[in-house]
C-alpha cells in the first residue's frame, strides 16, 4: 500500500519525509489541498466513470461560484486573525431587498447597476461589523453571531417574508446568460452561465489586494499579532472596517447572483450554510487563528467541499450516509491540517 | 445560546403583541377560537390565515384569529401557545412544528378545560382531535400513479424527501415504491435523496442524478421547494416533457415550471380548507356535539370524514383534501 499522507504526519521511522512533508505543509499548505482533490477525483472516476464528463465540470464550477466569493470574503477575515458567520445574513438582506426594490419601484434597472448596488449595500452591512468589531472591542465571533440575527431579523421583520417568483426580467436573464452551452451525448443542454467568470475576477482583486497593496500587509500583520501591528502604525479601525467592508461586498455580490441562478428570492434562504465555508477556507490551508493562507487555497477549499458534496449520489453512498460521509471528511482533514500546522 | 437568545427575543415579541390584543380578547363574550401555526407570513399558511378568516365571517358567534412565531422555531411556538392558554381562550387550533415539544402545555390546557384541534400530527396524543387532509398512504400512491402514467410505466425513477426523518415524507414515497411494484418495467434508483427543503441543493443533487443516470425518466419529490429545484434541472437541460416530475409543490411558486413543462403535476392540500376544517371541528367540540364518522365538517374536501381512534385520547379525522394539479388546471388554486 502508498503510504497515505496521514501516515507520514506521525511515522517515526521514517522523520526525514515526515519533516519534509510537514515543512510543505507549513510553507504551502495548499499543496495538500491539491493532492487531495486530485485523490478524490481519480477515486470517484474509478468508481463511477461517468464522473469523468465535461459537464460534471461545469456543474462544480457553477457551484462554486456562490460560496467561492463567500470563501474569498472570510479568508480575508480570517487571514487578519478575525471570523465572520454574518456573511449569509448579508447575502440574504442584500439580495431580497434589491429584488423587491427592483421588482416594485425600478424595474428597468440595468443589471451592473443592480450588482454594484449589491456590493454597496453589502458592503454598508459588512462597515457595521467592522465598526462594532472594533469599538465594542468583542471577538469578532460574537459581533457577527449578534449581527447576522439582527440583519436576518431586520429582512423579516421589516423587508418581507414572501418569497419572489418571478424575478425582474434583466436579472432572470443574467442567471441565464451562457458563457458556454453544448449538447450532451443523452440530449441534455449543458451550460456553463457567464457569472461564473465572477469568481476568478473576484479571486485576482482579493490576491492582489493581499499581496501588492499595503492594506494586504496590514491585514496579516493584524492577524500576526494585532499588538505590534498597532505599534507598527497600522491603523486598526482602518483595517477592520475595510475587511469586513470587503467581505460584506463579497456577500452582497454572492446573494445577487444567487438569487439570479435560482430564479427565486427567498428570504430564508443561505442563512445556516456558513459552516460550509468556514470549512472549505481552513480545508484551503487558512489557519483559524489567522496570519497566514493564500487565495489558490482558499478557491482549492472551496473545489474540495464542492467535489465532495456533488459526486455522492454518484459513488452510491445511500442517502442515510452522505452527512456522515461529509462531516467524518472534513474532520479528518481540517485536523490533519491543524496537526501539522502544530509541529510545524 | 443561540437558540436561546433567539427565543427569548420572540418570546418578548408575541408577549408584547398578545398584550395589545389580550384586552380584547378577555373583553369577548364569544367563545374564542385561536389558531396556531408553525410559522406566519408564508404563503402556506397565509392561505391557511385565509381559511380562519372565511371561517369567523361564516361563523359570528365565535371569535376565529390566527397566531404563529415569526420563524420556524418549535420553543417559539411553545412559547404561544403558553401565552393563549394563560389568556383563557376556549379553544386551541395549532399545526405543531414539533408534536413532542407541546405534548406537556397542550395537556395543561386540555385539564383547563379548552378545546384542542391539531393538524399534520397524527401522533400527538394530547389533543381532542387530529385532522388530516388525507391520507398519507393514499397521497403517495396518487402521486406515484401520476408519475406512472407520465412515464408510460417504465423507465428509471427516483425520490426525493425533506429529510430522512420527516415521518410524512417517508410515508408518501414508500407508498409510492408500493405502488411502482405493479409495473415491472419501473426502475427505482437511488431512492430518498434528501432536499432540506432547499431549491438550490435539490437543483445540485437533481444534475447529480442526471448525469449518472442520463436515460431517467421520473422524479417524485416530497418537500415543497423541491419541485423547483428539480424542475429547474429539468428545465436549463431542455428535458422538460421528457423527465417526468411529480411531487408536493405551491401552485403560485410552481405555476412557471408548470407552464413550462418541467414539472408534469403538483399535488398538495388546500391549508385554507385545513384552517376551516380545524377551526369547524373546534366549535363543533365547544358546543360539546360529537365527532362522528362519515360526519361532514361543511368545508369542501371534509364533507365525509373518516373518524378513527387517535394516537392518545382523541380522535384522528381524515377528509379526503388532496389536490393533483397540473398545467391545465393550476389556475384554480392560486396561492
Amino acid at each position: 500500500m502508498n503510504p497515505a499522507p496521514l501516515d507520514l504526519v506521525d511515522a517515526g521511522p521514517r522523520p526525514a519525509r515526515a519533516s519534509r512533508l510537514r515543512d510543505l505543509v507549513a510553507r504551502r499548505p495548499e499543496a495538500i489541498t491539491f493532492v487531495l482533490l486530485v485523490a478524490i477525483c481519480v477515486a470517484v472516476s474509478v468508481a463511477n466513470p461517468a464522473f469523468l464528463q465535461a459537464s460534471s465540470l461545469i456543474d462544480i464550477g457553477r457551484a462554486s461560484v456562490v460560496m467561492g466569493l463567500f470563501a474569498l470574503g472570510v479568508f480575508v477575515i480570517l487571514a487578519a486573525g478575525g471570523i465572520d458567520v454574518s456573511f449569509t445574513a448579508i447575502a440574504a438582506f442584500t439580495m431580497y431587498s434589491l429584488t423587491v426594490l427592483v421588482s416594485k419601484h425600478v424595474p428597468g434597472l440595468p443589471m451592473p447597476v443592480i450588482v454594484l448596488m449589491a456590493m454597496a449595500g453589502g458592503a454598508l452591512l459588512g462597515t457595521v461589523n467592522g465598526l462594532l468589531v472594533h469599538h465594542l472591542r468583542v471577538p469578532s465571533l460574537i459581533v457577527t453571531i449578534g449581527t447576522q440575527y439582527l440583519f436576518r431579523g431586520f429582512l423579516l421583520s421589516f423587508i418581507g417574508t414572501v418569497w419572489i417568483m418571478s424575478l425582474p426580467p434583466q436579472m432572470g436573464a443574467f442567471g441565464r446568460m451562457p458563457l458556454l452551452q453544448f449538447e450532451a451525448a443523452s440530449g441534455a443542454t449543458i451550460t456553463l452561465p457567464m457569472y461564473f467568470l465572477v469568481l476568478p475576477a473576484a479571486a485576482l482583486v482579493t490576491w492582489w489586494i493581499l499581496n501588492r497593496t499595503l492594506m494586504g500587509k496590514a491585514i496579516f500583520a493584524v492577524g500576526g499579532n494585532a499588538g505590534v501591528a498597532a505599534r507598527l502604525g497600522y491603523n486598526l479601525r482602518t483595517v477592520h472596517v475595510f475587511m469586513f467592508a470587503y467581505a460584506g461586498a463579497l456577500a452582497g455580490l454572492a446573494g445577487i447572483i444567487h438569487t439570479c441562478a435560482n430564479r427565486q428570492s427567498n428570504p430564508f434562504d443561505l442563512v445556516g450554510t456558513e459552516i460550509n465555508v468556514i470549512a472549505a477556507v481552513v480545508l484551503g490551508g487558512a489557519r483559524i487563528t489567522g496570519g497566514t493562507g493564500t487565495v489558490l487555497g482558499t478557491l482549492l477549499g472551496v473545489l474540495l467541499v464542492v467535489v465532495v458534496n456533488s459526486v455522492l449520489v454518484l459513488v452510491g453512498i445511500p442517502s442515510t450516509w452522505q452527512r456522515v460521509v461529509v462531516g467524518g471528511f472534513i474532520l479528518l482533514a481540517a485536523a490533519f491540517f491543524v496537526t501539522c500546522q502544530k509541529k510545524s | 445560546m443561540k437558540k436561546h437568545s433567539k427565543t427569548l427575543l420572540g418570546a418578548s415579541l408575541v408577549a408584547a403583541a398578545l398584550a395589545i390584543s389580550g384586552g380584547a380578547l378577555v373583553a369577548q363574550e364569544k367563545p374564542v377560537i385561536a389558531t396556531v401555526v408553525k410559522i406566519s407570513g408564508i404563503p402556506w399558511f397565509d392561505r391557511m390565515n385565509t381559511g380562519v378568516k372565511a371561517f369567523q365571517a361564516a361563523n359570528p358567534d365565535v371569535v376565529a384569529t390566527q397566531y404563529g412565531p415569526a420563524t420556524a422555531d418549535a420553543a417559539q411556538q411553545l412559547q404561544i401557545v403558553q401565552d393563549l392558554v394563560a389568556k383563557g381562550v376556549n379553544a386551541l387550533a395549532v399545526v405543531p412544528m414539533d408534536p413532542q415539544v407541546l405534548e406537556g402545555t397542550l395537556k395543561r390546557a386540555m385539564d383547563r378545560g379548552i378545546v384542542v384541534v391539531t393538524h399534520e400530527a397524527d401522533n400527538q396524543k394530547n389533543t381532542n382531535a387530529d385532522v388530516e387532509a388525507f391520507d398519507n398512504a393514499d397521497y403517495g400512491k396518487a402521486l406515484n400513479q401520476r408519475l406512472a402514467e407520465c412515464m408510460g410505466k417504465k423507465g428509471k425513477w427516483t425520490t426525493f424527501v425533506g429529510s430522512l426523518g420527516s415521518r410524512t415524507h417517508m410515508q408518501w414515497v414508500g407508498a409510492g415504491e408500493a405502488n411502482a411494484k405493479q409495473y415491472p418495467d419501473m426502475q427505482l434508483v437511488d431512492p430518498n435523496n434528501e432536499s432540506f427543503d432547499d431549491a438550490n441543493g435539490t437543483y445540485e443533487k437533481a444534475k447529480e442524478i442526471l448525469r449518472k443516470h442520463p436515460d431517467i425518466k421520473g422524479f417524485q419529490t416530497s418537500a415543497g421547494n423541491d419541485v423547483l429545484g428539480v424542475g429547474r434541472a429539468i428545465d436549463e437541460a431542455g428535458l422538460s416533457g421528457k423527465v417526468c416530475l411529480v411531487g408536493t409543490g405551491l401552485p403560485n411558486p410552481s405555476a412557471d415550471l408548470l407552464e413550462s413543462g418541467a414539472i408534469t403535476a403538483i399535488g398538495f392540500w388546500d391549508p385554507k380548507n385545513a384552517g376551516m376544517a380545524m377551526n369547524s371541528i373546534a366549535k363543533t367540540l365547544l358546543a360539546k356535539k360529537p365527532l362522528t364518522n362519515g360526519m361532514d365538517l361543511g368545508v369542501p374536501g371534509y364533507e365525509k370524514v373518516k373518524v378513527t381512534k387517535g394516537a392518545g385520547e382523541g380522535v384522528l379525522i381524515i377528509g379526503n383534501g388532496m389536490v393533483l394539479a397540473d398545467k391545465k388546471n393550476y389556475k384554480e388554486y392560486l396561492f
